[in-house]
Parts: structure tokens; sequence; C-alpha cells
């Protein structure tokens, strides 16, 4: 394959996937749309105790348009779609994703705007932590197997990928915050604020790398080019480092793709336990207060960046190793 | 081996020569982070598990939303929590009627909103308006249908709306057009027919259908609050020399946040108003930062009239939605206040508290009661058979029950408990009755003589016909362990002690809620949470066709005694009369078994912390707060 069909394959397949997306995105709106609207109750209603008589029951469900769904979904639809936008004189938001039902004092947007960051930042940051620590714990452990270092290491990733993060979570906040003083319990803004959590998010992941690294290191030092290399009389650093490490380290960039959306995503838990005002509550807390235009907000925004985090991921692939081929 | 620089020009050397770009992303994370201001510190910084839901006190309903509304906002009236009673807010005094059908209320001369612009009659004729229109959907709107005409211009209102919606347009000016007429006439209805008079700016006269001996309470509520309109709708200038009821109505089209939808003729409210900088206030305090799920901070208000007594000038309200880690925040010195301790080890800290190991732990009794629900409707649905119809039935049931095991054992948190719907002591002057207490023997007597009882020695009770005593099932909530645990406990003493067969049913909250209103279950547990300082408030549960009356119970004699209470003017009578029928519901009908009064459990050092108040009505009013200095004292008591 010459250069310019490598590129122009890689253009079209970029093309293609970029127009697939609004159309995934309009399947994923209408599914999430129609379960969101099963969900019983308005978002103003209370979990508990008292309901509002009826009269104020139909105020409020005529003041969310909730007693039309095809209305409210068609509607909608041209606020996120930018139709409105286009048709009013582009003026406001190019997507509007409307106000928050439930914190009706914050538009969706402004929500996305000031949390998504946080999740993102959160998400990268332990994933390059999970990198630092999984690679050094992969190598130290592949150098001497069945050494006690290897032991450490091994015990470890199995604590790191089995441990649920709401519990390492709680131990690091009791261990450094309540007990030594030396970080804040929960909450954002400054460095200070994002190490435990990083760390919590990132130890499974640096666990699954460390295992990944491990196995490849340990299969590469057996290779004839690593044997080669030490006849030469090269140092060991060389040789672990650049010819093995090397090696050893592709299934880990293969790893890191979907390890990165899932960071960036999963984080529930871990901004739940130490007061991170990311994105992650809201799967849970939208979907609760039945908050429809957050729900669809969060979801939609998220179906986005998995798509383009895929499609990013196929691209290195392909420039990782242009034997794999993309359709 | 080639050199290194080789090797980085080489095709394998293409990941090195993309360092740069890869140690991009680590920089741009720390500038991120880094640009990022941390909060400033407050000198009192509280916890809550959810953040504010609104900050437009007509729509509040949440308690956390009422205690930062009356901090921004101040009603006519306030609650004392030191004495229960009423003080003055931004009214100096008040006068009623002797049929106690007007009230006549006087407001200070030197209130003023936080621009500097003085608080009139008319801003709060006007924020009442707001709360009895339909448009706004406030959930406590109806608590005001008392006030004359109130009812009745909503409900016109309502039906307006409703025509709109159904009629035909020949073009879109005319739809706005007919938008506009309709709204101008409500509102010339609200002026004309609802009894809330603007004498002049500084007098105001509400005038009632029914004497509300609550109503202060009622007017101290947050939703009661006063709003000031050039804010709320976004007026274009702000001009503040000139009250806004004096100055010519801006168009509608001018207004930021209020549009008349051409569609539905609504009014559309946009909240953006209520942000730090927009939104104008005549509390204690104003908006001075907010971000969503992280922080809420109040500063002193210039303008307020006792702002010298506030001792505490800023105060913060963090979100922390982890129980455990607000628990550890507190632990950390990082909160001062931790309102609502909601881990399994609070029972084991309460237990220290008492062994005198700490003392940042309060039990406070809360205006609720924790009760469970028998389906008094005649069948079930679908034509089932419903033994609960039978008050004999539910009065067995309820004898059966050991409370005090339940609070010591399953809840360990040793709750007042309940034979009645009132909280003890939460209502000044009222005294709760005694309703039917444990007593087995007789439960099993009545189970009898509603004609059940064991009649083959299974051990299960049968009915003439030898058919047994259905299933019952008992509907619990899944979102905290206390319900199903108290589930499990009332199982257990119904079926050794009536020889029933209880089958538990767990739904998450929101299916369980549906199951009350189609009146889908047999048992249910129920929490209620009274809205004002009136027995009435827990009674109207019992009512016929009151909108929470999730039992189906109706009594028509029940209903009598109540409207009967309600025309009673001398207040020791009245509460005599709603004692008469809170005796006879929990004797003789019980259409719920009370079990507890809830506790609310929070965290302050009390010798760090005052001016929070431990009254059942947990209306904390955050400018009585002080703090000491932290050198002061150390965390936990010496022993």
């Amino acid at each position: 394959m010459t250069r310019r069909t490598k590129r122009r394959s890689m253009l079209r397949l970029i093309g293609w996937r970029l127009l697939q997306l609004p159309l995934i995105l309009l399947v994923i709106y209408t599914i999430t749309f129609m379960l969101a609207w099963l969900i019983p109750g308005n978002p103003l209603e209370k979990p508990e105790g008292r309901r509002p008589p009826a009269e104020i029951v139909q105020a409020m469900e005529s003041r969310y348009d909730f007693d039309s769904p095809m209305t409210f979904y068609f509607e909608y639809l041209g606020g996120i779609s930018g139709f409105d936008w286009a048709t009013n004189g582009a003026q406001g938001p190019v997507i509007d994703f409307g106000p928050s039902l439930r914190h009706e004092n914050w538009t969706v947007n402004e929500i996305l705007v000031s949390q998504l960051p946080v999740s993102i930042v959160l998400g990268l940051s332990a994933i390059m932590l999970a990198c630092v620590i999984g690679i050094l714990a992969g190598v130290l452990g592949s150098l001497r197997p069945g050494s006690w270092i290897d032991l450490v290491t091994l015990l470890i990733a199995l604590v790191g990928i089995s441990l649920p993060a709401f519990v390492t979570g709680t131990v690091l906040l009791v261990v450094f915050a309540v007990s030594l003083g030396l970080l804040p319990v929960g909450g954002w803004g400054g460095f200070s604020h994002i190490l435990l959590p990083a760390i919590a998010l990132s130890l499974p992941f640096a666990a699954y790398i460390a295992r990944l690294v491990r196995t490849g290191m340990l299969e590469e030092l057996q290779s004839d080019h690593v044997r080669t290399a030490r006849a030469k009389g090269l140092p060991e650093r060389v040789v672990v480092f650049k010819h093995a490490l090397k090696n050893a380290f592709l299934p880990v960039l293969s790893y890191l793709g979907p390890a990165t959306a899932a960071a960036m995503t999963g984080s529930f838990v871990v901004e739940k336990v130490f007061a991170v005002p990311g994105i992650g509550t809201h799967f849970v807390d939208a979907v609760l207060g039945k908050d429809i235009t957050l729900i669809t907000g969060v979801v939609l925004v998220y179906s986005a960046l998995l798509v383009l985090l895929n499609l990013l991921v196929d691209v290195l692939y392909q420039w990782a190793d242009p034997r794999i081929k993309l359709g | 081996m080639s050199t290194y620089h080789e090797y980085v020009r080489s095709k394998d050397g293409a990941m090195i020569r993309q360092l740069p770009l890869i140690l991009l992303l680590p920089a741009l994370l720390i500038l991120v982070v880094w640009l990022d201001d941390p909060a400033p510190p407050a000198e009192f910084t509280w916890s809550t598990s959810s953040d504010v839901f609104t900050l437009d006190p007509q729509r509040m309903s949440y308690l956390t939303d009422m205690r930062i509304g009356s901090s921004l906002y101040e009603g006519l009236v306030r609650f004392d929590p030191e004495d229960g009673t009423f003080a003055p807010g931004a009214a100096s005094s008040w006068t009623t009627s002797p049929n106690g059908l007007t009230w006549t209320f006087t407001l200070r001369p030197d209130g003023l909103w936080s621009d500097g612009v003085p608080v009139t009659a008319n801003d709060f004729a006007w924020s009442w308006m707001r709360l009895l229109t339909p448009d706004t959907a406030a959930d406590y709107s109806s608590l005001f249908f008392s006030i004359h005409g109130a009812e009745s211009c909503w409900k016109a209102r309502s039906s307006d709306l409703e025509q709109f919606k159904n009629a035909l347009f020949d073009s879109r000016e005319q739809q706005e057009a007919e938008a506009v007429r309709l709204w101008n006439e409500h509102e010339q209805r609200f002026a004309d027919e609802v009894g809330i008079e603007v004498v002049d700016a500084h007098t105001l006269r509400i005038q009632l259908d029914r004497p509300i001996p609550w109503l202060l309470d009622l007017l101290a509520f947050a939703p009661a609050s006063p709003v000031y309109r050039p804010a709320v709708e976004g007026w274009p200038d702000s001009d503040t020399t000139v009250p806004w009821h004096q100055r010519d109505m801006p168009a509608w089209e001018d207004r930021e946040f209020v549009e008349l939808d051409p569609e539905t003729g609504r009014l559309f409210q946009d909240h953006r108003w209520a942000r730090p900088g927009r939104l104008v206030g005549n509390g204690p305090y104003v908006l001075a930062g907010w971000r969503y799920k992280r922080d809420l901070r109040l500063e002193v208000s210039p303008t307020w009239r006792n702002r010298d007594s506030v001792t505490c000038r800023s105060i913060t309200k963090r979100t922390i939605e982890d129980p455990n880690t607000a628990v550890l925040a507190f632990e950390s010195g990082a909160i001062d206040w931790l309102n609502g301790v909601n881990v399994d080890y609070r029972v084991d800290m309460i237990q220290q508290q008492r062994d005198g190991r700490r003392r940042d732990i309060h039990v406070v009794p809360a205006f609720a009661t924790d009760f469970f629900s028998f389906n008094c409707r005649p069948t079930l649905p679908g034509d089932r058979f419903n033994p609960f119809a039978d008050a004999a039935v539910r009065r067995a049931f309820t004898m059966a029950v050991d409370r005090s095991a339940i609070v010591k054992h399953v809840t360990r948190l040793n709750e007042p408990t309940a034979t009645t719907l009132v909280p003890r002591g939460s209502i000044q002057g009222y005294d709760s009755p005694r309703g039917l207490d444990l007593d087995p023997e007789r439960a099993r007597e009545e189970l009898a003589a509603a004609g059940w009882r064991d009649r083959d020695g299974d051990g299960l009770v049968e009915n003439e016909r030898g058919e047994q005593f259905p299933v019952t099932t008992l509907l619990y909530t899944t979102n905290t362990p206390r319900f199903k645990r108290m589930a499990i406990a009332l199982r257990e003493q119904w079926e050794s002690a009536l020889g029933v067969r209880i089958e538990l049913v767990g739904k998450g909250s929101k299916f369980y809620r549906n199951d009350l209103r189609e009146g889908d279950f047999m048992i249910a547990r129920g929490t209620w949470y009274g809205d004002y300082g009136d027995p009435t408030t827990f009674l109207d549960l019992c009512r016929s066709g009151d909108g929470n009356n999730d039992r189906g119970f109706s009594e028509p004699e029940i209903d009598a005694a109540l409207d009967a209470a309600a025309m009673e003017t001398d207040p020791l009578r009245r509460f005599d009369m709603l004692a008469d029928v809170e005796r006879r519901l929990f004797t003789e009908d019980l259409p719920l078994i009370p079990i507890c009064q809830v506790v609310d459990v929070h965290m302050y050092d009390p010798q760090r912390v005052s001016g929070l108040s431990a009254h059942p009505r947990q209306i904390q009013q955050l400018w009585r707060i002080a703090v000491k200095t932290p050198e002061s004292t150390s965390r936990i008591a010496a022993p």
C-alpha cells in the first residue's frame, strides 16, 4: 500500500464515521427518551412524603409539556440538533439541551460545561498514573519472575483489580486525609484534590497494565533479538527498556483506548467517594429524578465522546500497525 | 546499533518523535487543574447530600432549599426556634380581626432589598401572585388556598390555559395577543378578587375564607418570601430610585427572564435570574457564589436591617453526596456542620457520645413520624378481598407491634416511639393522646372477634368458611436499609403473635409511590413530615379524598369532626377537638400504625459552633450561627 492510498483510506474512514455519528446519536436519543419517559412521576416529585394536590401536579406536568410526549420529543430534538438555532437566526447556543428539569436554575449546557472537564481531567490523570505505575510494576516483576518483588507487584495488582473503588477510595481517605491530614477530604480545585481520586481510579487500570506488561516482557526477554542484544554486551538497562519493553508495550497501547474511555465515563463511584463534581453522578441522580433533559444531555455527550474515542483508537491502530485493515 | 539520533529519525523512533505531543497532555491537565480556583474559605461550612434544587422561593419544597431561602429572603414574620413563636420579620407588627379572617401587616419602614430599594407591600402582593398562579407550578400553593379568592383565581387561570391550548388561531400574532390578553386578565382578576390587598406602600391586608390559626407559620415559610420583580423578570434598566410598581412596565420582549409562551399561553420563567450577581433578596445574606453540585456561598447582606448582629459573615454550603465521605470531611475539620449523618456506623458514634467519648454527634427529633399504612379500601385492586377494610383487623395488627423493640434493636437509634401521628411536644399547646400500644392478648381477641381464629390447629388463622387469612404483603422502600429491617421485624412480630403470613415486597421509591397512588398494597411503610405547626398538617392525612390519604381511609365522622374543629375560633377548644379526633383515629379506626418519631442525626462541635436549633421543626436560621476560633477546643471531649 502506498502512502497516498493509505492516507486516502484513513480519510475515508474518518469521514464515514463522522457521517454515521448523527444517525447513531438520533437512535440513542430516541431510545434514551423513551426509557426516560417510562420512569414514573415527574421531576419535581419528592421520593418521600408529601404529594401536592392534583391541580398542582397537573400544573407541573404542563409546565414541562409532560402531558404530550411527542411534542416534547420533537421540540427538544429541534433544540439539540441545532435546527432551532439555524432557524432562529443563530441566537443562543448551537446545541441547546435546555434547562435541567430538576435543577431548574441551571441549563444542561452549563452543567455539562462545568462538570465534563472535571471528569475528563480526572480520567486522563488516572490513565497517565496507571501507565506509570503499571509499566514500572510490570517491568520490575518480569525481571525476576518468582522473586519477592514479583510477588508483591502481583499481590498489588490482584488487590487493585479486585477491590472496588469505594473501598480503596475510603481507605485512601482515611489514611491520607483524616489520619495523616496531608490531603483534603473530597472536593475539587487544585492539585491536592486530584491526587487521591486519581490514584483510586487508576488502580484497576494500573493493575491490568502491569499484568499486560509483565506477560509481554517475560515473552520478549526470552526472544531472539533480546538474546542477541545481550550477546552484543549491551547494558541490561538498554536491553530491557529499548529492546524488550518497546514490543511488550504494544498490547498496552491497544488497551489504552477503551481504558481511557472507561476512566472518563466510569468514574461514578470515585466521583461520589471523593465528592468530585464530575458528570458521573448524573447517570444515577438524573435517572432517579426523571430529569429528562439532563439524562439526554449526559447520554448524548458521552455517546459522541465514545464514538470519537473509538475512531481515534482505530486511527491510532492503523498508524501503529499498517497491517490492520479498517472498514 | 544505531546512535540515538538515527534511532529517533528512523521509522521505529516514531514514538519518541511524538514525545512532545505526549507531554502536551499532562501539561494541559496541569493547566486545567491550576486554573480551577479552590473555594475561598468561609467562616462557617456545612454540607448536605444534595445541591439546592432552586433558589426561587416560590418553587421551593426541599428543606435545604428553604434554609438557604430564609437566608436570602425574609418573609413578613419568622419562626423563633428558641420558643416556637413568631417574631417580626419584614413586618414590624400585625393585627387580627376578632373573627380571625382579616390580618393586617405593617411593614418595617427600613426594610431594603439588597440593591438598596425599599421593600414594599407591592413586593409581597406580586410574589404571592406568583405563588398562586398555576404557571409557576409551586409545590406549596394549595397551603395558601384559604386566602379569599385564591383557589377560584387559580382555577380560572387553569381553565383559561386549557381553553387556550385547544383554541384555533388565524395567525401567530393573534395567538400571541391572546396569550397577553389572558395574562392581563389574570393579573386584573388576582388584584380584584383575591384577598391580598395593598393598603399603602407599607400596609398589607390578607382576607381569609376560614380562620387559619397557623397563618403566621405559613407566612414564615420560604415559599411566602418576597422576590424583587425587576430582578426576577429581568427588566432592562436598573433604576433604583423609583419603586417598580410606580414605573412603566417594560414590554414583554424587554423582560429578559419571562415570556408568554405562544404555544401554551403559559408564563415561562427562565431561572437564570437566581444567580450570583443577579439575585436580589431582602434577607440576612446575599448569594456570593454558586457552583453546581460543588458549593454555594453566602455573604452577609450590606442592606439587611439586623446585619450588625450577624456574627458569621460568610457561609459555604458544600455538596457531598457520599454519606461516608461527608463524615470523613467532618472528622478532618473541613466541615463545621454535617446535616444528616446517614452512615450505618452512626449508631456506634451515638453510643460513643452517650459514653462521653465524643461530643459532636447529635440526635434531634424531627417534625415527622414513621408509620405503616393499611389499605383501608373496601377491596384490593382486581376486586380481591381486603381483610384490612375491617377496623378490628387493623387494631389487631396494631396491638401486635412491639415499637420499643423496633427502636432499640432494629433501627438502634432509640427514637421516641409513637402511638399517634402528631409528634409529641412539637406543637405548642397541643398534647397528643395515647393510641393503641403493644397487647398481643387483646390483639388475638380482636382478630378472633373479626372472625379470624385458628380453627384447624395449624397455627394460622381462618375465617368461619375455613379460608386462611390472605398472605399479607408488606411494601417497603429499598432506598435505605432502615425500612427493610423494620419490615422484617414486623413480619416476625405479626406472624408469631397473630398466626398470619406476611410477605415482604421491597421496591424503589418511584415504584413504591406508584403502588401507593394506585392503592396496590396491603400494608406499606410511610413517613410524614409536617408542613406547618398545627396538628391538622398530620391529621388531614386521614380526611376522605385528601391527596395524601394513601390508605383510601374514609370515615364521615372523622371528616365532620375535622370540619367542626376548622370552624372553631377558640384555639384551646380547637386543640381539644383535634385531640379527640386523633384519639378516635388511633384507638378505633387505625388507618395506619405509627411507629416512632423520625430523628435527624447531625454533627457539629457544640463548643465551637453555636446557634443551631434543636427544635423539631428543623428550621435553622443561618444568621444565628456563631463559630469560635479553631484553637479554642479539641474535637473530642475529655472523659
